[in-house]
C-alpha cells in the first residue's frame, strides 16, 4: 500500500522530479499543492475502492504517506 | 517585532531598503512584516513555491540584501544557497556555507526598544509581484498611506471590531491577506492564520473556523466552495461567522446560494479590486440570490472615485460598457522600477485650477446598471484569473515556447465543468518530448498556479486566413489530458 502511494505521487504528481519517504510531511512542506492534494484523495479512494467520506478529509490523515495507510487500515479493522 | 527591527537596522537595512520575506503560512509572517515596516524598509513577499529562478528574479530585481524565513523553508533555503542566491543576511534560519544567518532566537535577544526609524506615511511599505505580460513579474508598490487607508476604510465598511476573529486564508503575497494583517490589527482584533496544510484540507479548515470561532472570513471563492463540498460543514458549528468576504474572482452562483444557505446569519460581500488599488468596490447581497445572474461588484466605497471610459478615452453614456478606471486612497505608488509600465498604466486627468487626479487604468470592463451598481464583464487583455491568481496567458505562452523543443504554443484560458478557470495549452515541437517533461521544465520557471491544467501535443495548430493561429477555433476544441 505504502509502495504504491509513495510511487503515484512521485511519479504522477512530481513527475519524477523528487523522491520522498512514508513519513514526509505532503501538506506544510509545499511539495503537493491543493490540486495535487486532490488528484492524491481521488487515487486512494479509486486504488483501494473505498470512499472517503469529507469529514475524513483531515490534516491528521493526510499528513503523510504513513498517515494515510494508517487511516486506511484503521477503516479496514 | 521590534527586536527583529533592531537587528535589521543592526544589519545596516536602511529606510526604504526591501527585505525580503520567505515563509509560507505560519506566524513569523506577522512579526516579519511589523519589524520590517518598523525598522524603515518595505516588505517583499516572496513564494517559497516559486521556483528558484523566480526567487532570483525578486531578490536581484529589488536588490534584496536581506531574507527572512524559518526552520520550516531549511530545505529550500539550502538549495538556494547552493546556487549563491541567498542574500548577504539571512533572518530565522541557518543554512551551511551562510556567513550571515540568525535564527529567530538571536532576534529574540536584541533590544526591545523602539529603533525609533523616521518614517513618513508616504514612504513604501510593500511590494507585491504579480505575472507580467513581458514575461517578467511586476512590482506593486504600496505606501504606509494606501495601507493604513485599507484598514480604516473596511473596518468602517463592515463594522469590524476588537472583539471580532478574522480568519486569514492568503498567503502574504495576495493582497487579501491585508485584511487579517492591517485591518485586524487596527480595530485591535484577532487574526488566524490558517497554515498551508488546513488550506488544502477543506475540512480541517471548516474545523479551524468552528473552533477559533472566526466571526470574519476573507479568502478567494474556491476555499469557501471547496468547503461547501468536502468540509463536511454541516457538522461544524459555524454560528461565529458574521461576514463572509470574497474577492479574486466571480463566485459562481449556485455554489454561494447552497453556502448562504448553509451560513444564514452571515452577510456576503463581494469585494472588488486588482491588487494596484486593493479594494475598490463592494457589494454587499441583500439576499439569498434568486436567479443565476452574475454577482454585481457593487460600488466604490469611500475616499475613492470612478470613471468608465470608452475606447476613445471619453466616459460612456450610463448603462454602457466601459474600462473602470480608480482614483483612491488605497491606490498604489507605481510598478517598482518601471516609470514605463507605471505611465502606461495611470490616467491623467488635468482640472482648471492645475490640480492633477490620478486614475488607474483597471483594464477590466464594466457596466453600471439603473441601480448605480457595476457589473463586471471580464478583462481587457489577457489576464485572467484562475483559483484567484492572476496569471497573464502570454507569460504562460512565452515560457512554453522557450523549450529549445518546441516550435509554436497558444496558451488560453476555459471554463470547467465546476465553474472555475483553468489554462489550456498546444504545443507544436521541433523534437521529441514528453508532456511530463514539459511540465517539469515549465515548474521550473512558472509559478505553479500557471501550470496549464490542459496541455497537448499536436501536429498542427489551427490557422486563420492570415496564417496567424486561429484563436476562437483553439477554444472550442476540447482537450485530453
Amino acid at each position: 500500500m505504502t509502495k504504491k502511494i509513495l510511487a503515484y505521487i512521485q511519479e504522477d504528481l512530481l513527475n519524477g522530479s523528487e523522491t520522498i519517504a512514508a513519513e514526509d510531511d505532503l501538506l506544510t512542506s509545499g511539495l503537493l499543492d491543493s490540486m495535487a492534494v486532490m488528484k492524491l484523495i481521488t487515487f486512494v479512494e479509486e486504488e483501494f475502492k473505498t470512499a472517503i467520506p469529507p469529514e475524513d478529509m483531515t490534516i491528521e490523515h493526510f499528513m503523510s504517506v504513513e498517515t494515510i495507510q494508517a487511516y486506511l487500515q484503521s477503516r479496514n479493522a | 517585532m521590534h527586536q527583529l527591527a533592531n537587528l535589521l537596522v543592526a544589519s545596516g537595512v536602511k529606510r526604504g531598503d526591501r527585505v525580503g520575506v520567505f515563509l509560507n503560512r505560519c506566524l513569523d509572517t506577522a512579526t516579519a512584516i511589523y519589524g520590517i515596516m518598523n525598522a524603515g524598509a518595505l516588505y517583499v513577499p516572496i513564494d517559497p513555491n516559486a521556483p528558484a529562478e523566480r526567487v532570483e528574479f525578486l531578490i536581484q530585481h529589488c536588490t534584496i540584501r536581506c531574507l527572512i524565513s524559518n526552520d520550516m523553508q531549511h530545505k529550500k533555503l539550502q538549495k538556494l544557497q547552493e546556487k549563491n542566491i541567498l542574500p548577504e543576511v539571512l533572518i530565522g534560519a541557518k543554512v551551511e556555507e551562510h556567513k550571515r544567518d540568525y535564527t529567530w532566537e538571536e532576534v529574540a535577544q536584541m533590544p526591545k526598544t523602539n529603533p525609533n526609524i523616521n518614517t513618513s506615511e508616504r514612504d513604501l511599505a510593500y511590494i507585491l509581484f504579480t505575472s507580467g505580460s513581458t514575461g517578467k513579474p511586476k512590482g506593486i508598490m504600496h505606501s504606509h498611506y494606501s495601507g493604513l487607508s485599507y484598514a480604516k476604510l473596511t473596518a468602517n465598511l463592515y463594522q469590524l471590531q476588537a472583539d471580532d476573529v478574522f480568519g486569514n486564508h492568503a498567503p502574504i503575497f495576495f493582497d487579501i491577506s491585508t485584511l487579517g494583517y492591517f485591518t485586524a490589527p487596527y480595530v485591535g482584533a484577532t487574526t488566524i492564520i490558517a497554515s498551508d496544510a488546513h488550506i488544502m484540507m477543506p475540512a480541517s479548515l471548516s474545523n479551524l473556523i468552528a473552533q477559533e470561532k472566526i466571526s470574519v472570513w476573507y479568502s478567494v471563492p474556491l476555499a469557501l466552495i471547496q468547503m461547501l463540498q468536502k468540509g463536511a460543514i454541516n457538522q461544524r458549528d459555524w454560528s461565529s461567522l458574521r461576514w463572509l468576504l470574497y474577492a479574486g474572482e466571480p463566485f459562481p452562483v449556485k455554489h454561494l446560494r447552497a453556502l448562504m444557505q448553509e451560513v444564514p446569519q452571515a452577510s456576503v460581500s463581494n469585494i472588488y479590486g486588482p491588487t494596484e488599488t486593493n479594494q475598490c468596490t463592494y457589494y454587499n447581497l441583500p439576499a439569498i440570490p434568486k436567479s443565476d445572474e452574475p454577482i454585481s461588484i457593487g460600488q466604490v466605497w469611500r475616499n475613492t472615485e470612478m470613471l468608465i471610459l470608452d475606447e476613445n478615452e471619453e466616459e460612456v453614456v450610463e448603462g454602457e460598457v466601459g474600462e473602470l478606471l480608480i482614483r483612491s486612497a488605497t491606490m498604489m505608488e507605481g510598478y517598482w522600477r518601471d516609470p514605463e509600465r507605471t505611465k502606461k498604466s495611470l490616467y491623467k486627468v488635468v482640472q482648471d485650477s492645475g490640480l492633477v487626479r490620478t486614475f488607474y487604468r483597471t483594464g477590466d470592463l464594466v457596466r453600471e446598471d439603473a441601480e448605480n451598481q457595476l457589473q463586471f464583464l471580464g478583462r481587457k487583455d489577457r489576464q485572467i484569473k484562475t483559483r484567484g491568481f492572476r496569471v497573464e496567458l502570454d507569460e504562460v505562452e512565452v515560457a512554453i515556447i522557450t523549450h529549445e523543443a518546441v516550435n509554436e504554443a497558444a496558451v488560453w484560458a476555459t471554463t470547467a465543468e465546476d465553474d472555475t478557470t483553468i489554462i489550456c495549452a498546444v504545443a507544436t515541437l521541433h523534437t521529441n518530448l514528453s508532456k511530463a517533461d514539459l511540465i517539469v521544465y515549465l515548474k521550473s520557471k512558472l509559478p505553479v498556479y500557471t501550470i496549464p491544467q490542459q496541455l497537448a501535443l499536436v501536429e498542427d495548430l489551427p490557422r486563420t486566413a492570415t496564417g496567424k493561429i486561429d484563436r476562437n477555433r483553439l477554444k472550442k476544441i476540447s482537450l485530453s489530458i
